[in-house]
């Protein structure tokens, strides 16, 4: 169970860095565009 | 604190010369909100600006505000403070800025769904233990208060900050909207588990609020992404407003920006390109489309000499050349951007209605959630379970559904008419136009097109039809009468001069050193043994050189293709058809004959038809008057439903409550199955909104919803209702007899707008 000291404040810092990671790539705009990349990839083989 | 923001240099005239449109009323302005998202929204913008600036319309589906007002008496700069301290942020931005702003919103909103998203999961894990009702020890389970605490903050107050904000604007502007009961929810939820983690006992709620977040943000995404597809047509005819224009001048081709186009100006347009004003073809005839403005799917050829709109793309591959008549706010393109924008902002009384009601509902709910709560305690249920109770009261009873019930459907369904090139000027009309069963028809302009058209060329010497003809044209070249635009497709090789009108009776001129004269057979001077004419309602004239009679012509009215398909598909709605004219009883009764019309009245003022349609009105008839614009606006303004084809008249100076923008009668059937399909969709929306509320109110009260599961069906009912106003979906293909190119004609773009 002592593990559990070090394990909870670790995940709670894995997550406080996935949500900055997120918000980074967010507002870079890497989200902004869910749906056209899928129907432009046919087109770039062509 | 942050400080006011200085909005004093929108009063400059030449700044404000760039969002704002003078008019003989006053400036009339369009300004980008955000903070408006709901009908009470719209409300509180209505009533800020009330008494400082007239016609306000709140267009929620495109976070709009239009309205009014008189720079002399109240400065813009005062307004849009008003704005801004009410928390709606007002934005006077360039044309292309709402699609950023939309853009920028959209990323805005798909990162709080992200953080909710990755909280939710993580509070989750960390709640794992009472799930499964294990005891940690006491110091672990500390550190897992303590963990939920943090990873909830960004979940609840960061991923959830536009309901905190949306209620508090809503609070300051007195009103209770949407926002009140699920910022209560989210705020209670977090106070009391932030309290127990304090204490180091007690529930904790932080799963519930991050996944109530969660649900609420996916929810409003996704309802704000459908939103935005019933505005498209909107934010299409804004993107085709183009920014610069190549202008020729002294040979030379400069690109200018928009404002600087003058009236006069000739601007070149590359192929594949919108044109930048309203302009008049030069030297070559030109394909464009126009499907955005009118609804006309095939492209249409504009010869030189004819008006081509705004917002057209030329379609040919060599580039076009325009001589500029109308820029700027003045095209057409701006004036149907205005129109539907203000038509999607206006609210019909059974929208009033709902807000309304929807207003003292949510009241209702803080009220329910507060004796949920005290009789759950006074059954010695708990204060946990009582609290369960009222967030899922507060949560469930949301009235979202019904506050987007009828907007949804309305804006859809303007949306869809507009893409067919129906512009409907009073979302209201759509109501009134789902219950007629009568339409009214004018003659001239509306069933047959305007002016007159050449039946037949009968040659009485030795000169061919195609000879004669062009004589003809030749004499009646830049004359304004209406026998002059039967000649007008036939451009003549020959030049006349010394023409001399004479009224009444005819034209005389000079071609080619040779006398000429056109006029009525009774004044010829020269008489002739003339054939008959073949139909009742003709015009017939006789052309003589200066010795003998050459030729002889039937004019008449033509009939618009699409009438004889039209008034079928009306028939097959169960409408009565009647038609009204001032013309002679001949020409109306050859017209009512051809299109089988029982009922046709001739000669009739503009008092006999208004007398004829008040008569009908009062015997409880629903009554569709159609006219050509002006000369019926009586008509048109007294009927329940009016519809307009705008050609020879402004836009905007109709009365008409659809404008018919493809200068074609077509799209009635669609304007009536889409206002019928409209109105089923606002009653199944209403019906829905109120059944699910009457579903979840008892079933939260008495315990058997829990908060999760009321975020889930409040966020699916809002949602059902607006995938429901979409079914009014693509239309069907217009009537059969709508002609197809190359032979369809232009619109009749007006020649002169206000």
């Amino acid at each position: 169970m002592a593990s559990l000291y070090l394990l909870i404040p670790l995940g709670v810092g894995v997550v406080i860095a996935a949500l900055l990671l997120f918000l980074w790539a967010s507002s870079g705009g890497q989200f902004d565009d869910l749906e056209d990349l899928s129907s432009r990839l046919p087109d770039d083989e062509r | 604190m942050e400080a006011a923001r200085d909005w004093s240099a929108f009063d400059r005239p030449e700044v404000r010369a760039g969002f704002g449109s003078a008019t003989a009323q006053g400036c009339e302005v369009l300004l980008a909100l955000d903070g408006v998202h709901c009908a009470a929204c719209a409300g509180r913008v209505e009533r800020l600006l009330a008494g400082r600036a007239d016609q306000v319309r709140v267009n929620v589906a495109a976070r709009t505000v239009a309205f009014r007002h008189q720079p002399d008496r109240v400065r813009i700069s005062e307004l849009l403070a008003a704005l801004d301290q009410a928390g709606f942020a007002p934005q006077v931005l360039a044309r292309e800025e709402p699609a950023a702003r939309e853009a920028r919103r959209r990323r805005l909103a798909f990162a709080r769904i992200g953080v909710a998203t990755i909280c939710a999961m993580q509070v989750m894990m960390l709640a794992w233990p009472s799930y499964f009702g294990v005891t940690p020890e006491p110091a672990i389970a500390q550190l897992l208060r303590w963990s939920q605490l943090i990873i909830a903050i960004p979940g609840v107050l960061w991923a959830g900050w536009p309901f905190f904000d949306g209620a508090w604007q809503g609070l300051r502007g007195g009103q209770l909207d949407m926002n009140a009961p699920v910022a209560l929810a989210l705020g209670v939820a977090f106070a009391a588990s932030l309290a127990h983690t304090v204490a180091g006992s007690g529930d904790l709620y932080f799963d519930t609020a991050t996944m109530f977040v969660w649900f609420l943000a996916v929810g409003r995404y996704l309802e704000g992404r459908t939103r935005a597809r019933a505005g498209e047509h909107l934010r299409l005819l804004a993107g085709r407003r183009s920014l610069t224009a190549q202008r020729r001048r002294d040979g030379l081709v400069e690109t200018v920006g928009i404002g600087q186009l003058r009236a006069g100006d000739t601007v070149v347009v590359p192929a594949g390109e919108a044109l930048p004003a309203d302009g008049l073809v030069l030297e070559q005839a030109a394909e464009l489309d126009e499907s955005l403005l009118t609804g006309e799917s095939h492209p249409v050829l504009h010869q030189p000499g004819q008006n081509a709109p705004a917002g057209s793309i030329n379609l040919g591959s060599a580039p076009l050349l325009i001589e500029v008549l109308r820029t700027g706010a003045d095209t057409v393109l701006a004036q149907i951007t205005r129109l539907l924008d203000s038509a999607q902002g206006r609210k019909p009384r059974l929208q009033q209605l709902a807000d309304r009601i929807a207003g003292h509902f949510v009241a209702a709910v803080l009220a329910l959630a507060a004796l949920g709560y005290a009789a759950a305690l006074w059954r010695g249920a708990g204060a946990g379970a009582a609290l369960n109770i009222a967030l899922a009261v507060l949560v469930a009873s949301c009235p979202c559904a019904l506050s987007l019930a009828i907007p949804a459907a309305l804006a859809a369904a303007t949306s869809k008419l507009a893409r067919h090139g129906i512009l409907v000027t009073n979302a209201g009309a759509l109501r009134a136009l789902a219950s007629i069963d009568t339409v009214l028809f004018d003659k001239t302009g509306t069933l047959t097109r305007p002016g007159m058209s050449l039946r037949r060329v009968v040659p009485l010497a030795d000169q061919d039809a195609d000879t004669c003809t062009g004589l003809a044209a030749a004499l009646e070249q830049g004359s304004r009468h209406p026998i002059a635009s039967a000649f007008a497709a036939g451009a003549s090789t020959y030049q006349a001069r010394d023409l001399d009108q004479i009224p009444g009776a005819g034209v005389g001129g000079t071609i080619q050193g040779m006398r000429y004269w056109l006029g009525a057979p009774e004044l010829a001077p020269y008489p002739a043994r003339l054939p008959g004419a073949e139909s009742a309602d003709a015009t017939c004239l006789v052309l003589c050189d200066d010795s003998r009679a050459l030729a002889w012509f039937e004019l008449g009215a033509e009939l618009r293709p699409e009438a004889g398909g039209l008034m079928d598909e009306l028939r097959r709605r169960g409408l009565a058809l009647q038609l009204l004219s001032g013309d002679a009883a001949d020409a109306v009764a050859a017209v009512a004959s051809r299109l089988g019309l029982s009922m046709a009245k001739s000669r009739q003022t503009p008092e006999d038809k208004l007398a004829h349609l008040e008569e009908l009105q009062a015997s409880s008839h629903g009554v569709l008057a159609v006219g050509d614009g002006i000369n019926d606006a009586p008509l048109l303004a007294a009927a329940r439903v009016s519809a307009a084809m705008p050609q020879g008249a402004a836009l905007t100076q109709s009365r008409a409550d659809l404008l018919l923008l493809g200068d074609s009668l077509a799209a009635l059937p669609l304007a009536l199955d889409t206002a019928r399909a409209a109105q089923r969709r606002i009653r199944e929306n209403l019906g829905w909104a109120l059944l699910y509320n009457l579903l979840a109110l008892p079933l939260a009260m008495s315990g058997h919803l829990p908060p999760w599961l009321a975020a889930l069906g409040m966020s699916l009912s809002s949602l059902l209702v607006i995938a429901n106003a979409l079914r009014l979906g693509p239309a069907p293909s217009l009537v059969a007899s709508r002609p197809s190119q190359p032979d369809a004609e232009p619109a009749r773009w007006p020649a002169s707008i206000c």
